[in-house]
């Protein structure tokens, strides 16, 4: 029997990054009714993986946690976590539908209070994502300290159903009878912000294809140097030694044709000058190069944040790195053409950061049809005048959705289409939902019987 | 019999249900569940003093990347904390003996 609810809104938000919790928000304030759905177990996106951001260097996950507590507590935002969005496209009432299956985590999301008994009993281990790989989680776990929601969650691909998390729950939580339930949104409007992924580290041989232990990647350096990182400090993979010489490797994944990635990612000069400078606080007496073509420091303060990373020390080297290989005690040997002085040079560093491209983490074929563009994110049909408005009348695109771009931008953006969203919504001259929050009416379906795991 | 008796006899019903559907994933689980239990017998064999990941790998003959792995996995969960500087390698000792 599978479950179904129906959920109607103004507005559903498609992920639950920093830009779609700034767009619900910010629709949420001017008083219309949106739900957010969120692929991953908790909001947040990469933003509240990451150490700090630039130029300022607050911390990261300061700025996101109120965002994720201000949705999460907002009587005017419902949000869907750990749900696959199925479909999203006009229905013949002529309101949006969002087909969205929401996974079973096999804990009661009303019952888990989230105290991390079960998680501390399993005794699997698995590779925590959510920390680079580097640590690991339990196959019953909460994604991380500051997750929203705190509920724990089942990965039925790592459990042996020994029974010890439903037995130390101390409100009988565990369900591992749990099915996946499917809810139908119907809104007015949508905003798609399903941000952006990195380029994988296995697609450039040239760089180790992700064979070198200590060749990782920015996503996983911003683990590293997180207050709750896997370590709590900076260790090379390989064997836990404190790196004396530390490499950036820019255009690792952009700017490259091999790749499929021909355009700039934006973003990769500026996070690779403050991981370089949040390494230079870290370890003061460790070297500390970063490989680049050219510096695009193009946002406000950007060239003076540039400049106070070359006063600390930091060297620049103008060049390409052409490969890197595995040398002795675990050092990563940078071979590269140097653009000042010409050349091939040779060098070696006991860490190397790839400054990896940014791809579109969403890709709507057969889900939903707004146009994508040639780089594979949404189309902005307006790019110069509206870049929020996509080719779908009434749904909007928010952040790194919409192609790559910084944090400043996104959330910018977001409010941009939040408010494009609400002129549409106020356009359409729709009643504005009843005003008593969104609740889910969930009743069970007697549909097609679904296979369990 | 109790509704209460009948309830659990369907849990457990169920359960043998979703055993033998999930078999494979369950056995591919089990073995690395025993054999990370090894692994995780042997490095703290070797935190009964302080000592840093290259040595726990050598003692144990276990590669140091997998060893910085449990060990990161084992401070996480209380079992392990990190004690001072040994040139450039941290070292590490199991809470329990301490």
């Amino acid at each position: 029997m599978r479950l179904e609810a129906k959920i109607e809104v103004d507005a559903v938000v498609i992920g639950g990054g920093i830009a779609g919790l700034q767009t619900a928000l910010d629709l949420a304030e001017q008083d219309y009714l949106v739900v957010v759905v969120e692929k991953d177990a908790s909001v947040g996106g990469k933003m509240i993986r990451l150490s700090k951001v630039f130029p300022t260097l607050d911390c990261a996950s300061c700025i996101t946690t109120p965002k994720m507590a201000a949705a999460a507590h907002h009587e005017n935002i419902s949000i869907l976590t750990y749900g696959d969005l199925k479909s999203l496209d006009r229905s013949s009432d002529g309101r949006l539908e969002a087909v969205v299956e929401k996974k079973p985590r096999f804990v009661d999301e009303a019952k888990c209070i989230g105290c991390r008994q079960c998680e501390y009993d399993c005794p699997i281990l698995v590779a925590d994502e959510n920390q680079g790989g580097f640590s690991a989680r339990k196959a019953i776990h909460i994604p991380f300290s500051n997750a929203i929601p705190q509920v724990a969650t089942l990965d039925v691909d790592h459990c042996i159903l020994c029974g010890r998390c439903e037995k130390v729950c101390p409100t009988q939580a565990v369900d591992y009878f749990q099915q996946p339930q499917t809810i139908r949104i119907h809104a007015a409007a949508a905003v798609i912000a399903t941000g952006f992924q990195m380029t994988s580290l296995h697609d450039k041989p040239q760089y180790g294809s992700g064979e070198i232990t200590n060749v990782i990647d920015a996503l996983q350096m911003e683990r590293l140097l997180a207050p709750h990182g896997p370590y709590n400090r900076v260790l090379r993979p390989s064997d836990g030694m404190e790196p004396d010489s530390i490499a950036f490797v820019q255009c690792a994944g952009s700017r490259d044709r091999s790749m499929g990635v021909p355009y700039c990612s934006r973003v990769c000069c500026m996070y690779a000058i403050k991981q370089a400078m949040l390494l230079s606080g870290a370890l003061p007496l460790a070297d500390i190069t970063i490989y680049y073509m050219d510096i695009r420091a193009f946002g406000k303060n950007y060239e003076q944040f540039f400049q106070n990373a070359q006063a600390m020390g930091i060297q620049f080297v103008k060049a390409k790195v052409a490969s890197l290989a595995a040398a002795e005690n675990g050092a990563v040997e940078v071979c590269y053409e140097d653009q000042v002085n010409g050349g091939v040079t040779r060098t070696s560093h006991d860490l190397v950061v790839l400054s990896l491209g940014k791809i579109a983490a969403w890709n709507p074929f057969g889900t939903c049809p707004v146009e994508v563009a040639e780089d594979g994110f949404i189309r902005s049909v307006s790019p110069r005048l509206a870049a929020t408005l996509t080719s779908m009348e009434g749904v909007f695109a928010a952040g790194a959705a919409a192609g790559p771009k910084d944090i400043v931008d996104a959330i910018a953006e977001a409010g941009a289409a939040a408010m494009k969203a609400a002129s549409y919504l106020s356009a359409c001259h729709r009643p504005k939902q009843a005003r008593s929050g969104v609740s889910i009416n969930v009743k069970p379906q007697p549909s097609r019987a679904v296979a369990m795991g | 019999m109790s509704s209460a008796s009948l309830k659990k006899l369907e849990i457990k019903t169920g359960l043998k249900q979703l055993r033998e559907l999930r078999k494979e994933t369950i056995t591919a689980a089990t073995t690395r569940m025993k054999e990370q239990k090894q692994i995780i017998k042997a490095i703290k064999n070797q935190l009964q003093q302080p000592t840093t990941v290259p040595a726990i790998a050598e003692a144990a003959g276990i590669p140091p990347h997998m060893v910085l792995w449990y060990v990161a996995a084992l401070k996480k969960y209380g079992e392990v904390k990190e004690v001072d500087k040994d040139g450039c390698y941290f070292r590490y000792c199991s809470i329990e003996a301490s």
